[in-house]
């Protein structure tokens, strides 16, 4: 009797133990990925709408099981904006062994590069800086770079100019790496037969008033101002241009300056920054704004109405931008997956390196296709243009690809 | 001093040498030796994750560079809000060897105790030649010509195409005796570098406490025409404390470039002078006990207020902004708090805390 009993509670043993082991395979695998932002501190204004689209978008791909049974958990970490802090986020995702990284800020991108490096992680910043491909393989920037922004602009101003000669430009830079990007991209592209003349490049301060500088600009003829800095700084030059009835009513007109800008430099946010001195403002962005009705745009308000997050969020670019980083990086593991390999820093490296041509990803929140190849890490190549009309932006023409950017390239 | 130099239970110096020993007393001498062992065996029992290992490593070169601030400020009784830059200038000296020769060149990758006395005396040269308007500068004229050093700093380095304009200069990893110092050992091989340093500089400001070249630092703070009097040079004191400030930020310097495999122009801001300041105020001014308390207070503080930060951020975005204010207000808030209650710092809860046991079981 008792012999029988031993065997049954073996049977029942083994029973159960064969159970918690389907069941671990049932459950799937967790795929970890890390994201390190301005939550707080400066830019934060960017960072907690970004924040909050990367945290929806995983949370949408659980709770859809985009990747089956397996769960994507990524970590959401404060910087403010701080490269020490950036880097202590990355040693503690990297000790949480992380497949993916999704970094902010151009400085700390610049600084951790060597870790990416060493760590053999693809790494998907907010921040556009071509530099950071630099002395890099690891590093993708999801749309084009700040320099094929500002070129592209350049490109957009010499080809509508409607006055005789050469346009005047000025470059409005923040004082730092990213501010200055594209200065010297935007010369090359001059050196090789783009047709505008730089007049200055300013690198602002926290000044509050910009008049001196504006009259300055004026009295050089300056007749458009491409900005490549954050929102507050444009908002106070365009109220400044306002107060001094600098603004052009109509794009390029005579007396006027036409004020352009790029990604981080426009935008909804700016309209609420700068009011009504917004009005007419040139950006461009590889993103699809709220404006622009489309699959996309509908998702995205789909999605942000989902868990629950109010319109300003909802329409906010930088919403948008956290989205799409944690669409790739899905895409990356969904297609390693499809073709039966491991999720590894490797693999989705691989998978990263291998999005084009056909291959190209379409993840509707941009306006154009994500290509990475070994040669060309800059993600969405193409920008539309948009400008800001009674406080909303609108798109202007078909979006367009640089074509200076080929040529300097 | 008592005959037994086990149980003093009071004060009782027969010579001038006795009153200036390190340990009063071998219950003193036994407490910092487990003290000390405790700081060297613990990473060996305790697993510490990464991100943790940096945050005290990075409290250890605080320590190092408050010394130094501290000798100036608190010793020698010269307001300093430029530490920083000095302590810049020492992680750009290395820096500068990453820009000639490469972050990976032996020099720095091999010999890096040398790269680190070297920028250790190019931040004593920069405090000798910024200390010079200290002989004919006072109080609050001397503070402003440390910020306009930490300024032209500033300036010099975020403009400079050779320093990148203040972007990140890459550092390569070390060698030791077994090799290459890979990532799973770089925060566990730097804190015992760092230790080191932090012990034997700790020791030698205790030391130089000791000599004629430590008194006068003193006498100058507290009277330096009285101090003239008695033969000490006055102008000659102030630029020497300069440089031994210098030189204590210029290793703080070199050991943060190569903890952080990197040097980067954020990190020695106006702010962070303040920083070094606050640490060294709230530890206390004047104390060895001050510099070693003072940042991990400061920094121990600010990682949590970055916790609650990043939960009011994250959580309550409606007041995103008040998170954002949350560490410089509760930052100035423990200073003016120190100010008003404690001017002496923590380092003098320590002192009472010793007083009662050097006394107990009498009160006084």
């Amino acid at each position: 009797m008792k012999k029988k009993q031993g065997t049954i509670i073996l049977v029942a043993l083994s029973f159960l133990l064969v159970l918690g082991f389907s069941t671990q395979t049932l459950a799937g695998e967790t795929y970890k990925m890390g994201l390190s932002l301005a939550i707080t501190g400066p830019t934060s204004d960017a960072g907690n709408p970004y924040s909050k689209g990367a945290e929806d978008y995983v949370r949408y791909v659980n709770d859809e099981k985009l990747l089956g049974d397996d769960k994507l958990v990524c970590f959401i970490r404060d910087d403010a904006y701080k490269t020490e802090n950036t880097k202590r986020n990355l040693e503690d995702f990297l000790d949480e062994e992380i497949v993916f990284y999704l970094n902010y800020s151009t400085g700390s991108t610049m600084a951790l590069k060597q870790d990416f490096e060493e760590e053999k992680i693809p790494v998907l910043p907010a921040s556009f800086h071509a530099g950071n491909l630099i002395d890099s393989n690891y590093i993708f920037l999801p749309i084009a770079s700040y320099s094929s922004q500002a070129v592209g602009l350049a490109e957009y101003v010499a080809a509508n100019h409607k006055g005789s000669g050469k346009p005047k430009v000025a470059l409005f830079l923040h004082p730092s790496a990213f501010g200055r990007g594209p200065l010297g991209d935007v010369k090359k592209a001059i050196d090789v037969g783009l047709g505008i003349e730089l007049v200055e490049v300013v690198e602002h301060g926290k000044d509050l008033d910009n008049t001196a500088m504006l009259k300055r600009l004026k009295s050089k003829g300056v007749q458009y101002v491409i900005s490549q800095t954050v929102q507050p700084p444009v908002a106070t030059m365009l109220k400044g241009a306002q107060s001094l009835g600098m603004i052009a009513s109509t794009y390029g007109e005579a007396g006027k300056i036409t004020f352009l800008g790029c990604h981080y430099a426009g935008g909804p946010d700016l309209v609420g920054l700068a009011g009504s001195a917004a009005e007419n403002y040139y950006w461009t962005t590889s993103y699809k704004l709220m404006t622009a009705k489309g699959p996309g745009t509908e998702a995205q308000f789909a999605l942000a109405k989902r868990y629950g997050r109010d319109d300003k969020l909802a329409n906010s670019p930088n919403y948008t931008n956290g989205i799409m980083v944690v669409q790739v990086a899905v895409e990356a593991m969904r297609r390693a997956k499809t073709k039966g390999k491991k999720i590894t820093r490797a693999n989705l490296y691989e998978e990263m390196l291998a999005m084009n041509g056909y291959n190209a990803y379409y993840p509707l929140t941009t306006v154009g296709p994500v290509t990475f190849s070994k040669t060309d890490r800059e993600g969405v190549d193409t920008l539309q243009l948009y400008v800001a009309k009674g406080g909303v932006f609108y798109g202007v023409g078909l979006p367009f690809v640089s074509e200076y950017v080929k040529k300097i390239k | 001093m008592s005959e037994n130099r086990w149980l003093a239970t009071g004060n009782f110096f027969t010579s001038y040498k006795a009153e200036q020993r390190i340990f009063l007393t071998h219950v003193d001498r036994l407490i910092f030796v487990c003290f000390l062992a405790l700081l060297f065996a613990w990473p060996l029992v305790f697993q510490v994750s990464n991100k943790y290992m940096l945050v005290i490593d990075s409290i250890l070169i605080a320590i190092i560079a408050v010394y130094g601030l501290n000798l100036l400020t608190g010793f020698a009784g010269l307001i300093s809000i430029g530490h920083a830059a000095f302590v810049g200038v020492g992680a750009y000296s290395v820096a500068t060897f990453a820009r000639i020769l490469g972050g990976d060149h032996m020099l720095l990758t091999h010999y890096w105790p040398l790269m680190i006395i070297i920028a250790g005396c190019v931040g004593a040269v920069f405090g000798a030649i910024v200390g010079l308007p200290s002989l004919r500068l006072r109080h609050l004229y001397l503070v402003i010509a440390t910020l306009s050093f930490q300024m032209i700093f500033q300036w010099t380095i975020n403009f400079s195409r050779f320093y990148d304009q203040g972007q990140s200069i890459a550092i390569g990893r070390v060698f030791w005796f077994t090799g290459k110092v890979v990532r799973k050992q770089h925060y566990f091989f730097w804190y015992y570098v760092i230790l080191v340093f932090a012990v034997i500089l700790g020791f030698t400001v205790r030391n130089l406490l000791r000599t004629k070249q430590g008194r006068s630092l003193v006498a100058v703070r507290d009277n330096d025409r009285a101090a003239d009097a008695m033969g000490i040079h006055p102008g000659f004191t102030k630029v020497y404390a300069f440089a031994l400030s210098g030189f204590y930020a210029g290793v703080a310097g070199a050991l943060h470039a190569y903890l952080w495999r990197g040097v980067g122009f954020e990190s020695f801001t106006l702010h962070h002078s303040i920083s070094y300041l606050a640490m060294a105020i709230v530890g206390g001014l004047g104390t060895l006990v001050g510099s070693i308390v003072g940042p991990v207070a400061i920094l121990m503080l600010d990682l949590q207020v970055e916790n609650l930060a990043e939960f009011v951020g994250h959580y309550l975005t409606a007041i995103g902004d008040v998170a954002t204010a949350l560490r410089p207000l509760s930052f100035g808030l423990v200073i003016v708090l120190f100010l008003m209650f404690e001017p002496r710092g923590i380092a003098n809860w320590w002192r009472i805390i010793r007083t009662y046991f050097k006394l107990w079981p009498f009160r006084y």
